[in-house]
């Protein structure tokens, strides 16, 4: 047997040396030569791999990164190190969640707020419009709805600036889902109504069925920012798809419309089927999302609130124009009373007003200038209708020229005796009447000195005769007893202050009896009654006999009891509302 | 302009192919793994007809039972149609679904039926033999399907617009 095995090289691997001479070693290397030479190889290439394998954690870093860039262009690296690392993620998750918290902590916390951020540049935006429209006529509109809702007015902006559209309407039959209309808003992309209406029906069943117990029904569902309405009826339901936040009046009107498809479905025969009671083309415009949107939008700007919240705002309204117009026509009552005030010591005799400080209802203080011998216009003041304000007259003395004054100055001044009457008019004064000379004579001297006299018309002349001064008496007091006037205001009211008038036109009176008596003469008193131009003939002489009489009869309770009734049918004075007196005198002979 | 819809349920034990059977119909795909229906999942689909106008399924896809519970049962409220589907490698899933349409002709007495025996690809391992088969097609349309390779999908859907729309 040939030895072929003498030119192979001695296995280093193998455990003993083979000896020439050693015939079972030959005979193995005949038998497994190239065996073992396989296997000595294989070793090799294990232990090769063995050590690649111990250094592949310090190499992987470095081999990984080359294996990204080498296929930048090619995610194969990506995409099988995606589903590893999904794996080792979660599995980190699980097992040692704080670990992951803690790497994740520093960027989770930017990103949270740059989310928040952006969530506030939002707000702002829309806070910035409220602030901008705060002022304007809308903004003021909006103020006014949250004062009447008792809401926030940030609240109200915001529901008004948020915008909110509507994608998708869809009517489906009640019973079994299947879709009757579906209507969708302009620009956006087809979807499978069918299912979609399937499914919503089949999750209302699930959520009515598990949790319903009472009869709920799914009512809404949101998913983000798109919001799913449903609105109930016995025949088919209405599902609305809102992105946005809608308003409250957008439920209504879903409602409302529903209410509406169901009545035009109940027109047709029971018998034609839902789908195609649906087909009418009513029905697919009361589900057109734009014309819904422009409803809501026309209801919301109508105000939505219901009217029965109106009424205690119209009845506040309603008390504040009564009192406003309480308030006005009590103020303006007090300003006619101030005028009327006004002119009245304006035309007051040696009076000159100067001003009026006035708090209305509460106080009145009158500046002007007051003859001393002038009647002081505190009557007139206090007779003011002004309620309850207090009144005070401040007043500085000066010189009057009016000849009322100038009267009472000669009066006090020269003290005229009973029969001499005096009269001023137009500063002219005038004496007339009897006195004994010597008086006469010191009235010449000192009438031309009194303050406001600018001539003296004198008719003095001197008597002896009782008779004949009572009879002057009896002229001057004719002329004073015809002057006083008693005023009215309507039939027979008298004004304030009409007893001191009818106190001194009864003093008046007896002493002209008493001078009639001396001077032998009758004395025929009458009252006569005058009334203004207003009203009928016949009332005015109703109203005339009224008053003649009413004077007649205050005379009578002062004791003066020889006062005729004059004439009714005769206007005394068509002036003034009023009654005085008259006097006849007649001679005593006839 | 088409006919319908037509609302059909799909109902079966688990397992036995409904999801897949429609997502065969519908989108013409399948797929291998096995994912459990829950609830329901609707689906439509045109089915055209030669000379005449489409018909549109809406197709309920219910969660696999061999009984109705309450909400399964709501879910077949105003279905015109049930598809039953049994695993012909499952002699028990035909029985299931048998008992499926007892309970369901209770709440659909005129609703068409058709019975569908998938998984027609494995015909060597299938449990259910040919006279049962042929026993059952005595009282309703029975079709075995694939919904792997596709056969006799089409055909199931179209007995069922056939019982639908004659």
């Amino acid at each position: 047997m040939a030895n072929a095995g003498g030119e192979q090289a001695p296995d280093p691997t193998a455990t003993g040396t083979v000896a020439p001479g050693d015939d079972f070693e030959r005979l193995r290397e005949l038998l497994l030569g190239e065996e073992r030479r396989a296997l000595a190889a294989a070793r090799a290439r294990i232990a090769e791999l063995e050590q690649r394998q111990g250094e592949l954690p310090r190499r992987l870093p470095e081999a990984a990164l080359a294996a990204l860039r080498d296929n930048a262009d090619n995610p194969r690296i990506a995409s099988a190190l995606a589903s590893p690392v999904g794996q080792a993620l979660g599995e980190a998750v699980h097992n040692n969640r704080q670990g992951i918290i803690d790497a994740l902590f520093p960027v989770i916390g930017p990103m949270i707020r740059r989310a928040i951020a952006e969530a506030l540049r939002g707000l702002v935006d829309n806070l910035n419009g409220a602030i901008e429209s705060s002022f304007t006529l809308r903004g003021l509109k909006w103020r006014f709805e949250a004062w009447r809702g008792g809401v926030p007015y940030a609240q109200v902006v915001l529901r008004h600036r948020l915008a909110y559209g509507i994608d998708h309407v869809f009517l489906i039959e009640r019973n079994s889902g299947l879709l009757l209309r579906h209507a969708s808003a302009p620009g956006l992309a087809p979807l499978d109504a069918d299912a979609i209406a399937g499914m919503l029906t089949a999750l209302g069943d699930f959520v009515g069925d598990s949790v319903g117990r009472d009869g709920g029904v799914l009512d809404a569902a949101q998913v983000g920012e798109s919001l799913v309405w449903v609105e109930h009826g016995p025949l088919a339901n209405l599902a609305c798809f809102v992105r946005g936040v809608p308003p409250p009046r957008l439920r209504e009107l879903l409602k409302q419309r529903l209410e509406e498809i169901h009545a035009l479905m109940h027109t047709a025969a029971d018998d034609v089927p839902l789908a195609e009671r649906a087909g009418d083309a009513r029905v697919g415009e009361l589900i057109e999302p734009l014309p819904m949107l422009r409803d809501a939008h026309r209801d919301e700007a109508a105000g939505s609130t219901p009217r029965a919240s109106r009424r205690p705002l119209l009845l506040a309204l309603l008390l504040a124009l009564v009192a406003l117009g309480w308030w006005v026509s009590e103020r303006w009552r007090w300003q006619a009373q101030l005028t009327q005030l006004r002119d009245t010591l304006a035309h007051h005799p040696g009076f000159v007003l100067g001003r009026i400080e006035a708090r209305p209802w509460r106080s009145l203080v009158v500046h002007g200038l007051l003859d001393p011998d002038a009647v002081s216009p505190q009557a007139a003041l206090d007779a003011a209708d002004l309620g309850d304000a207090s009144r005070r007259l401040q007043v500085t003395g000066f010189v009057a020229t009016a000849d009322e004054v100038v009267l009472r100055r000669a009066q006090r001044l020269l003290t005229p005796p009973d029969g001499v009457r005096l009269q001023v008019a137009a500063g002219v004064l005038r004496l007339e009447g009897v006195a004994p000379p010597e008086w006469i004579a010191a009235a010449q001297l000192r009438a031309p000195l009194i303050a406001g006299v600018r001539a003296v018309d004198s008719t003095l002349h001197t008597a002896t005769d009782p008779r004949e001064i009572a009879r002057a008496v009896l002229a001057r007091l004719a002329g004073e007893i015809t002057a006083r006037t008693v005023t009215f205001t309507r039939e027979d009211e008298p004004v304030a202050g009409s007893a001191a008038v009818v106190d001194a036109l009864a003093a008046d009176l007896r002493r002209a009896q008493a001078a009639a008596a001396q001077a032998g003469v009758q004395l025929r008193v009458r009252s006569v009654g005058s009334s203004d131009e207003s009203g009928g003939e016949d009332t005015n002489v109703r109203v005339r006999s009224l008053r003649l009489r009413w004077l007649a009869l205050a005379l009578a309770a002062r004791g003066i009891d020889a006062v005729a009734e004059g004439d009714a049918s005769v206007n005394a004075d068509p002036t003034r509302r009023g009654a005085r007196v008259e006097l006849r005198i007649e001679d005593g002979a006839r | 302009m088409s006919a319908g819809p037509y609302k059909v349920c799909l109902l079966g034990d688990f397992g036995v192919g409904k999801t897949s059977l429609v997502a065969r119909f519908v989108r013409s795909t399948f797929a291998a793994k096995y994912l459990t229906t829950v609830g329901v999942k609707v689906d439509s689909k045109e089915v055209s007809r030669p000379g005449r106008d489409p018909v549109k399924l809406v197709l309920w896809d219910i969660a696999g039972s061999n009984a109705l519970d309450g909400v399964s049962a709501s879910y077949l409220r105003g279905a015109a149609a049930v598809l039953l589907v049994a695993d012909g490698t499952r002699e028990a899933t035909l029985a299931a679904a048998l008992d499926l349409l007892m309970q369901a002709r209770t709440l659909l007495p005129s609703a068409a039926a058709v019975l569908a025996v998938n998984k027609f690809d494995l015909v060597e391992r299938w449990e259910v033999g040919p006279p049962t088969l042929a026993q059952l097609r005595r009282s309703l349309p029975v079709i075995e399907t694939s919904a792997a390779t596709g056969i006799g999908v089409e055909q199931a859907f179209a007995a069922i617009v056939a019982g639908l729309v004659p």
